[in-house]
């Protein structure tokens, strides 16, 4: 077995302690149910957590992340025993429908998630300032790809691990889709008519569920794939040798892990059917896995908010000498826009979902109308965070293609400061717009014509950017490698997103579109041209800085003309069939309507797609080994990161360099963006330093 | 700060202390006097301005460039900044707790014991004035005077716990303020646990200052430990200021 490698060791031990995972929980449950039920909810649960620990296990030993996921089935046990015997004591029911009580089951998931944390090194360094040792600054990562799977302080190999995580939470959700999208296809229940005992749901909950997660995995997908992108990139780009807070930046990242697991259980343990927004009063009534949902979001929630206190610090206080705020690169501009959304107003879904968690855990009558509580209360909180979190998902993308496309048609970036602003014009409007949600919720009416227009005006920061795209297009010597595509079909695709949302924000049109498929493929437009597309540009266009090979170009554009035309498809036709009257979030309609043939299109593309990131997927881990040798300036770019070989060094940049020029001059002769030291006169450098010092 | 001497630091403290102990009790009065909302919530700004000022040193976070980015003080710069960050975060927690009280009670209020809200709200403004002790000492590289400093905050947030947590908890629910009652008690065990939860994590954060402290680990130049545990504990006292009025003083009792 020690002849393996480690990618096969792994699987053979999934298996085994998938097998045995599930044994054990099939145990539990017998203990408390007394019957021996051989599909029972908690048996999967644990099998999925012993096969999750026996993969790591076989694929990088006790270490890392591996302790950590034993640490937390530990935690979540003693956490959940400890509230148990607490409960027996005061007399009250100690087991529940899932073994454990509620209660115990969330402050269980509570301590099983820092136990996480405890068990994989995140909060080593901490422990010891606290008992006033001195840590080494000084990382130094083990060889080869262990390291991915341990805390590292490195902020490129944190951003490959939020990269990949996302891509791994990207995969989870999609497949959640296609469940639904198949029962989609044609009006009746097809197979969600039978009972699924291993969920303890039957087949409409489990689509109420499946459909739920897929939006919250895909948000939560999102929220680690910008993290990663702006781990990776903006360090190299404003020439820092890391963030300003690597420990914190470690944290940020492995705190999402225990949260993916906590939203993945929330299927085991009774599902929840309210989507992925939890309103209240049906959350208040859901089986005990919307805790789990809560609780997953609220420390995902943490990631995202550290993550980006720790960025906006990075650019105030890290940049290159001469880098100037209007020299920065615009995807810097981007990730401050959308870093300062996430560090505030992320605290707000927190906060209403720790309000229902409460309701539900002690009785506290927030959202209960006949205790003088209010249901709307709980809309308004929410979308002050999950309506400029849409902003938080586009707008790195938006920054990714305004750095892209300069390169690919070798011309300056037309509008650069007016990019830069609309950026933080999109984050600073995105806060006044939360109450477009609710048009048909109950709220106050007299808030509807205000919240109409501040939502309306976020289209003339968002036109800007297309102007300057356009701009920049216009006459350049445009080439087409697979960045490139994704680029252009990303901003093709973001414009269909932008043109069918005033529809949604104008209060006459929305009251009949509202909670309608046409709703879903506007969302899916804009999250798909603002950040899929993106996020797989960059991936394309950054792989071999990090690897130092490139990923195939056929694959990738096979990729790429798979999944575009699919995705009109999908989103076109959701768009026709919600104007025919289809309503979201339902798992079945009426034949009447007349929209069957559609439906069976609409699986169909999403089939495809799914396939085409299957084979993006392939091309990404085929790559990392076999892809061509790309160890020079691939894409001719002006971007410091460009100008030192690939795979970056393990320290960034061994010279510091100095901003002498605008970033984007792509075809001016003469014009330079970055100097490095090493490239100038040898006096001169020591002069330079020697000044630096006196200073 | 670093221009002044110790004894007019000691004024400036005193002062600062007197200023908000008089704020407070004209807010008492005025809302006993006469119900004007919109005095009350200007004498809490002015609290709140003068505590960010004058106890947090927000002035701090324009400093000059502290020497090269290696140095200890450019890194406690960055750190400042990381740590304002962060309780601009949490202050959006706090804002949408009071955000949801005057959405659900609007211009009434719980049945509250008055006299015990006076009392721990004095002593939480009191531990405020030992913490802004504890750190001009150590800034001026008197140990003694930062260890009892930071010893009487510690005491005194155990004390304003014991008298929410302990006390006040007890009397409300006494008087039909329970948790599983009505919207206005499920909102107020929400703000006043919040804030304890926080008032909670900064005794801590102090007790582990304090025995760092013990150690002989802060210096007059590197105590940047002990200047982020005194701008926590200020920013929890500055929540209060604004949490005190909206559950005692504002509106028209009810229940």
């Amino acid at each position: 077995m020690k002849n393996m490698k480690p990618v096969w060791r792994g699987l053979l031990w999934l298996l085994i302690g998938g097998v045995v995972g599930y044994a054990l929980g099939l145990g539990l449950d017998a203990l408390v149910g007394g019957n021996p039920d051989f599909v029972a909810p908690l048996g999967g649960l644990f099998a999925l957590l012993g096969a999750a620990v026996s993969f790591f296990s076989g694929l990088v030993g006790y270490r890392g992340i591996t302790r950590g996921l034993v640490f937390q089935v530990i935690g979540t046990l003693v956490g959940g025993f400890l509230i148990t015997g607490i409960r027996a004591l005061m007399g009250l029911p100690t087991f529940g429908g899932f073994f454990f009580s509620e209660p115990a089951w969330v402050f269980g998931s509570l301590v099983g998630a820092l136990s996480f944390l405890a068990g994989v090194g995140a909060l080593t360094d901490w422990f010891k300032w606290a008992k006033g040792e001195e840590t080494s600054d000084h990382h130094s990562d083990p060889e080869g790809f262990v390291k991915y799977f341990g805390v590292s302080l490195d902020h490129k190999v944190i951003g490959i691990q939020y990269t990949i995580t996302s891509l791994v939470v990207l995969g989870v959700g999609g497949l959640f889709a296609m469940i639904f999208r198949t029962e989609l296809a044609s009006s009746q229940l097809q197979f969600l008519t039978t009972t699924f005992k291993a969920f303890d749901q039957n087949g409409l909950q489990f689509y109420n569920t499946l459909m739920s997660l897929h939006g919250m995995l895909m948000i939560v997908s999102i929220l680690l794939g910008i993290a990663g992108m702006m781990n990776y990139l903006v360090p190299l780009l404003i020439g820092a040798d890391d963030m300003a807070f690597p420990r914190l930046n470690a944290f940020s990242f492995w705190i999402a892990v225990p949260a993916a697991v906590l939203l993945l259980s929330a299927l085991f343990l009774g599902g929840f059917d309210t989507g992925w927004t939890g309103y209240p009063p049906l959350s208040t009534r859901s089986p005990v896995g919307i805790q789990m949902f809560f609780l997953g979001v609220f420390i995902a929630g943490w990631s995202s908010i550290l993550g980006a206190l720790n960025l906006l610090v990075t650019v105030v206080r890290m940049r290159a000498k001469g880098m100037t705020a209007f020299r920065m690169p615009i995807f810097v501009w981007a990730a401050i826009a959308t870093s300062i959304i996430s560090l505030t107003a992320t605290q707000l879904i927190g906060l209403s979902f720790q309000m229902v968690m409460f309701q539900r855990l002690f009785g506290l009558g927030f959202f209960d109308a006949a205790r003088g509580g209010n249901p709307v209360l709980f809309q308004h909180l929410f979308w002050f965070y999950s309506h400029p979190a849409v902003y938080v998902f586009i707008l790195p993308g938006l920054g990714i293609i305004s750095e892209l496309l300069p390169p690919f048609v070798r011309k300056p970036l037309f509008g650069y400061k007016w990019i830069a602003m609309s950026s933080l014009g999109i984050a600073l409007v995105g806060f006044l717009v939360w109450a477009h949600h609710m048009f048909t919720s109950g709220m106050n009416e007299y808030l509807r014509v205000p919240f109409m227009y501040s939502t309306l005006l976020v289209a003339v920061p968002t036109g800007v950017k297309f102007f300057s795209w356009v701009g920049t297009l216009w006459k350049g010597k445009i080439t087409t490698p697979t960045p490139m595509l994704f680029v252009l079909g990303g901003i093709v695709v973001f414009l269909l997103g932008g043109l069918t949302g005033p529809p949604n924000a104008t209060v006459s049109t929305d009251l009949h579109l509202h909670d309608t498929y046409w709703v879903v493929g506007h969302f899916h437009d804009t999250m798909f041209g603002g950040y899929i597309f993106p996020f797989f540009a960059a991936l394309y266009y950054w792989f071999p800085k990090a690897t130092g090979r490139r990923m195939n170009e056929k694959l990738g554009k096979l990729h790429f003309w798979l999944m575009t035309p699919s995705f009109f498809v999908l989103t076109l036709g959701m768009m026709r069939i919600g104007l025919l009257g289809m309503r979201r979030r339902i798992a079945d309609y009426d034949p009447q309507l007349g929209f069957d043939g559609t439906h069976l299109i609409l699986t169909i593309a999403g089939y495809l797609i799914f396939i085409s990131v299957l084979i993006f997927l392939y091309n990404l881990f085929n790559s990392m080994k076999n892809g061509e040798k790309a160890e020079g300036n691939l894409w001719k770019s002006r971007s410091p990161e460009w100008l030192v070989p690939s795979p970056m060094p393990a320290h960034n940049y061994d010279q510091p360099f100095e901003v002498v020029g605008e970033p984007y001059d792509y075809g001016l002769a003469g014009s330079k963006y970055v100097q490095f030291a090493a490239s100038k006169e040898k006096d001169e450098s020591v002069a330079g330093k020697t000044k630096k010092a006196k200073s | 700060m670093a221009h002044t001497n110790k004894a007019s630091a000691l004024n400036l403290g005193v002062t600062i202390f007197i200023f908000l102990a008089v704020l407070t009790a004209l807010e008492f009065f005025v809302a006993i006097a006469i119900s004007a909302i919109s005095l009350l919530a200007v004498i809490a700004l002015v609290k709140a301005g003068l505590v960010l000022y004058y106890y947090m040193h927000i002035y701090k976070l324009n400093a000059e460039k502290e020497g090269d980015a290696k140095s200890y003080a450019y890194k406690t710069g960055s750190n400042r900044l990381g740590l304002w960050l962060f309780l601009l975060s949490d202050a959006f927690v706090f804002a949408g707790l009071l955000v949801s009280r005057f959405n659900l009670l609007g211009f009434t209020r719980p049945h509250l014991n008055q006299t015990l809200g006076l009392v721990v709200t004095a002593v939480l403004l009191i531990s405020s004035f030992f913490m802004n002790r504890a750190e001009t000492s150590m800034a001026h590289g008197d140990q003694k005077g930062f260890m009892t400093g930071i010893l009487i905050t510690i005491g005194l947030g155990i004390g304003f716990l014991v008298g929410v947590v302990g006390v006040e908890w007890r009397l409300a629910a006494a008087e039909g303020v329970t948790a599983s009652g009505d919207a206005a008690g499920a909102i107020f065990y929400m703000m006043t646990g919040m804030h304890a939860f926080h008032v909670l994590t900064g005794v801590i954060f102090l007790l582990v200052v304090f025995n760092n402290g013990r150690k002989g680990l802060y210096t007059q130049e590197k105590h940047w430990a002990v200047e982020a545990s005194t701008v926590y504990w200020h920013f929890v006292d500055v929540v209060w200021i604004f949490f005190y009025p909206a559950l005692y003083l504002i509106g028209a009792l009810v229940g």
